[in-house]
């Protein structure tokens, strides 16, 4: 015979952060265990964060933190406090594409779409980093995202295409 | 309408001239929602005063339910309600079982029978609370012995169900032809074993639902991402005591994978639904991924095969002999399990009559099946070629030239199987000296990647490289009632006729709006094919209008007529077939509306580019103008429903009906994955996936080559990698996605597609469907590939997922010295 134990918590603690989130400052109070992509997702309504895991394989969740890519359901908001944060929502200007959304469109590099926020988020990072990269740092760039769908090889051309039009940009 | 499209593309807005919208790689309407972070999943459907859900799940794999104490949990604050067994069995019924003679609820009644079954529901003001409460609920078990094995439930040592008496829940012999004769007179038995491992689809999304009760109405409002929504209603509104047109179940235009895995999902419909009508107030229930790997009731067929083929030794097949076992965990699942649909490919691409196939269902303490991406062919399509390769081997003979000597050739096409599916069409033959063709072009040659000397340069340092082309029929565009063959008495099945058949043919309506774009509503559910592309493609052709003037939406499970949806790569047959339909109508309704406006005769109008021409006059009116004159809706509103390809074929008639399955359209694929096997280490590395693919007429390419690069993928992942494991204490061994391996942008390799088209004569566009393909033959193919490799060690693939454990024990037990 077995049983289950029992772990309640008394009373729900907050603290009180600041964040920039696609250029726009928010000071809030948060609860100090509340991840920080339901932290974007909930309380910033972000919904192109996406959660697939929530145990840092997938990369769904992938966002920019102060430019690196980070997934967001392996940080708490709490840890985000004084960092600038990029989604995917900061990224087409007016309603036009930015140069990696567009590339994604136009390769097929995306179906049921759930992880696209997070592939074009880490693209951006690798894209930061390395304006020219090769296969095998595409290959390394995006290794810790997972898609379900394309099978990868129009993530590849995604990528490639973007490179060319940032560089022409 | 959810999933408004995107702006309209500059490139896609000319109609030149009469080029046609259908079969280009238009880019998609679903994209721009989705790639700016405005797609609205089920994760995101956020009613005001919303509460959470949370599951108590099973610790143990088998074990009686002695006590549970909700009070602790009920103390926490905000939780709002704890429900067991004993609350819901007060108001609710059981749900849908798949086979007759079992009584599931929604939550375990009275015992447990798999790690992760849900055990009590905690509704809480948020998700993080409602786990806290989770924790806080005291769970008495009394545990009990196991059974694990599939080939142990057989033995019904430990038997799962009790009332049921045994762990088979269903077993049939089916014999089709001469197959004593067949093996008698063959020159040889080839026999062996092959084994595959349970895997699934496992969406990167993971179920999700919101349940709202409607006290005034006394009905409910379900947005929930489960598949085939207007088909497995009834698991729902049943559950829920309700009738069908009381339960609204509504699937949002974006959703994160399928793969066929969601049909299963009712049991989180069905609890968050009974917490709203409790509470008054919304429920949600997001399910995460721990839970979705443990209990999510996501997993798919697992199998033991036995199989043998009749030969003779110049290498004709003669018959064909095929037992399994398949491991059905602890439910048989509604709606069908997966052990019948193979029948509609029982000889893959080879001439066989001669045929027994026999199936034994076990219930084993594991999560139960669901439906995955081929319904259970890609097993058989594997164990078969894997006997074939058997028979090769036995006769010393070139494994490529016996494949040859028993392809169907083109002119046996339409090919009838002994099981009564027809092949449409197409020529194995030739696909299959194509991509050997495409290979020794490619790799044979200096520099390829199978230049015999760097293959020999590569054995010396231990890593085995080896290609072995195959072909694979991807049985498409199921539609009639053979699903339920296993719950029908089956005395009664041979006095059928064609009339007792039930059909479930595809419905699309759409309507001209007063600015002259029309609107389009598609009656099932999707999950990233693109239907509304798809639609909003054909239909501008149809209506010689610009895809963006149309804008396609969905219909809930009570607007919609029950129809089947999107499965069995249905979607591009069934969507095209009703567009191409339901534009006709539009085109006749519009033209009669016309003629009642210039009060002329229909004869004396005509249909051209978006207007209604007056022949003798040169007068038109266009949408806008007709749409105007139309106040009742009477004339500029339309709906089809396109019937399955092979309803009105006699050639059908035998299998319709004694319910085999009918699958019309036979895509195909000749493949050629290039492996290498690093023998010290076990793992399989591919280095370029070879396919040449012919779904019939292509639609829109960029689509289909899209299927099929995430089926290669996905059938990469389940040869070499994925696998739900279970220790002897039915304990789950992959839980997290650090131990259920997905193949990352690392492990798919490079994938050279080549396409051929052989329009189907059964269909209304030619189109023969593509959405599971890579994943029927991905791992036959990768299999057949890694034999090749190890021939010179004697190694063969007998269990999948080959990983590299299970290799390198291979060949440390191969005799041959390396
Ligand atoms: S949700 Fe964060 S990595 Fe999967
Ligand atoms: S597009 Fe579906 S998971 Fe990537």
């Amino acid at each position: 015979m077995s049983t289950d134990d029992t772990s309640v918590p008394a009373d729900r603690p907050t603290e009180e952060i600041t964040v920039t989130v696609n250029g726009e400052t928010v000071t809030t109070e948060v609860e100090p265990r509340h991840k920080l992509s339901d932290f974007l997702r909930e309380h910033l309504g972000l919904r192109g964060v996406r959660v697939g895991c929530e145990h840092g394989v997938c990369g769904a969740c992938t966002v920019l933190m102060d430019g690196d890519a980070v997934k967001s359901c392996l940080s708490y908001a709490v840890q985000a406090d004084g960092a600038e944060l990029e989604t995917v929502e900061g990224l087409a200007d007016d309603g036009s594409l930015h140069p990696i959304q567009q590339s994604f469109h136009e390769e097929h590099a995306l179906q049921c779409g759930f992880c696209t926020s997070g592939f074009v988020m880490a693209t951006k990072e690798l894209l930061n980093e390395n304006p020219d990269p090769d296969d095998e740092e595409i290959r390394e760039g995006l290794a810790d995202n997972i898609c379900r769908c394309t099978g990868y090889q129009n993530i590849y051309e995604a990528v490639n295409r973007a490179a060319d039009r940032m560089e022409d940009e | 309408m959810s999933g408004t499209q995107s702006p309209p593309e500059a490139d896609v807005e000319e109609r030149a001239g009469e080029a046609e919208f259908t079969g280009r790689g238009l880019e998609r309407v679903e994209d721009h929602r989705i790639l700016t972070g405005r797609a609205e999943y089920v994760h995101d459907v956020a009613p005001e005063n919303c509460l959470h859900m949370a599951l108590v799940r099973s610790m143990h794999a088998h074990a009686d339910i002695v006590d549970i104490d909700v009070s602790a949990a009920l103390e926490v604050p905000g939780c709002e309600a704890v429900l067991t067994a004993e609350d819901i069995k007060e108001r609710y019924n059981p749900m849908p079982c798949g086979l007759n003679g079992f009584e599931e609820w929604s939550l375990a009644d009275g015992k447990v029978r798999y790690v992760g079954e849900p055990v009590a529901a905690v509704v809480a003001t948020d998700r993080y609370v409602a786990e806290d409460a989770v924790d806080a609920v005291v769970v008495d078990y009394e545990t009990r012995d196991c059974v694990v094995d599939p080939r142990g439930a057989l033995e019904d040592d430990v038997v799962v169900h009790e009332e049921f008496g045994s762990n088979v829940a269903d077993r049939e012999e089916l014999v089709f032809g001469d197959v004593e004769g067949a093996f008698e007179d063959a020159d040889r038995v080839v026999e062996s074993s092959y084994s595959w491992g349970r895997i699934s689809g496992v969406p990167l999304e993971t179920a999700g639902v919101v349940a709202q009760y409607d006290d005034d109405a006394d009905s409910f409002d379900i947005d929930c991402n489960i598949q085939l929504h207007t088909l497995v209603d009834d698991t729902v509104y049943e559950t829920l005591g309700y009738g069908p047109d009381d339960v609204h179940l509504n699937v949002p235009a974006d959703v994160g994978g399928s793969f066929g895995t969601k049909i299963a999902i009712h049991r989180y419909c069905c609890l968050a639904a009974m917490a709203s009508q409790q509470l008054e107030r919304p429920v949600k229930f997001v399910e995460d991924r721990i839970e979705n790997l443990q209990g999510g009731d996501m997993h798919s067929s697992e199998r033991e095969y036995e199989v043998k083929l009749a030969v003779d030794d110049d290498g004709t097949i003669r018959g064909l002999d095929v037992w399994f076992v398949d491991d059905f965990g602890a439910w048989p699942r509604y709606p069908v399990n997966q052990v019948l649909k193979p029948l509609s490919v029982v000889s893959n691409a080879y001439d066989i009559q001669d045929v027994r196939y026999e199936y034994e269902l076990v219930l084993t303490n594991k999560t139960s099946q669901t439906a995955y991406r081929g319904f259970g062919v890609p097993s058989h399509i594997y164990a078969l070629e894997m006997i074939v390769e058997e028979a090769a081997r036995e006769l010393g003979m070139d494994p490529d030239e016996l494949r040859r000597r028993n392809l169907i050739a083109p002119d046996q096409m339409p090919y009838e199987l002994p099981t009564k599916n027809i092949y449409d069409s197409g020529d194995f033959p030739e696909a299959f000296e194509e991509i050997q063709r495409i290979v020794d072009e490619h790799e044979r040659c200096e520099g390829g990647l199978l230049d015999p000397e760097v293959v020999a340069a590569k054995r010396e340092e231990g890593k085995y490289r080896g290609v072995r082309p195959t072909v694979h029929i991807e049985p498409g565009v199921s539609g009639s009632d053979w699903t339920d063959r296993q719950r029908s008495d089956r005395a009664e099945l041979d006095d059928r006729d064609r009339d007792d058949v039930a059909e479930l043919p595809e419905h699309l309506r759409a309507e001209v709006l007063a600015d002259g774009t029309v609107k389009a509503y598609i009656a099932t559910d999707t999950s990233g094919q693109g239907h509304q592309t798809l639609v909003s493609q054909l239909l501008a052709d149809e209506l010689g209008v610009l895809p963006s003037d149309i804008e396609v939406g969905y219909l809930d499970s009570v607007e919609a007529p029950t129809e089947y949806g999107t499965a069995a790569s249905r979607m591009a047959v069934m969507l095209s077939g009703a567009t191409a339909g339901l534009g006709r109508t539009l085109v006749e309704n519009l033209e009669a509306l016309a003629a009642r406006e210039w009060d002329c005769g229909v004869a004396e109008v005509a249909y051209r580019d978006g207007r209604v021409e007056r022949v003798d006059t040169g007068e038109s009116l266009s949408l806008a103008d007709l749409a105007n004159r139309d106040a009742d809706g009477e004339f500029v509103r339309a709906s089809y429903d396109y019937e399955h390809p092979a309803s009105q074929l006699e050639e059908f008639d035998e299998a319709l009906s004694r319910k085999f399955p009918v699958y019309p359209t036979a895509a195909f694929a000749a493949n050629a994955p290039i492996v290498e096997v690093d023998a010290k280490t076990g793992e399989v590395d591919i280095l370029k996936f070879y396919s040449l693919r012919d779904c019939g007429t292509q639609l829109n390419p960029t689509i289909v080559e899209g299927q099929a690069h995430g089926g290669i993928a996905q059938g990469v992942g389940a040869a070499l990698q994925e696998e739900f494991g279970y220790d002897d204490a039915g304990q789950p061994q992959a839980i997290t996605l650090f131990d259920y391996k997905l193949p990352s942008i690392e492990n798919v390799p490079e994938i050279k597609l080549e396409h051929t088209e052989t329009p189907s004569p059964f269909t209304e566009t030619g189109a023969k469907g593509t959405g599971e393909g890579g994943m029927i033959d991905g791992p036959a193919a990768i299999a057949a590939s890694i034999n090749a490799a190890l021939e010179p060690l004697d190694v063969t693939v007998d269990q999948i997922p080959f990983t590299p454990n299970r290799v390198r024990e291979r060949i440390r037990n191969s005799s041959v010295e390396r």
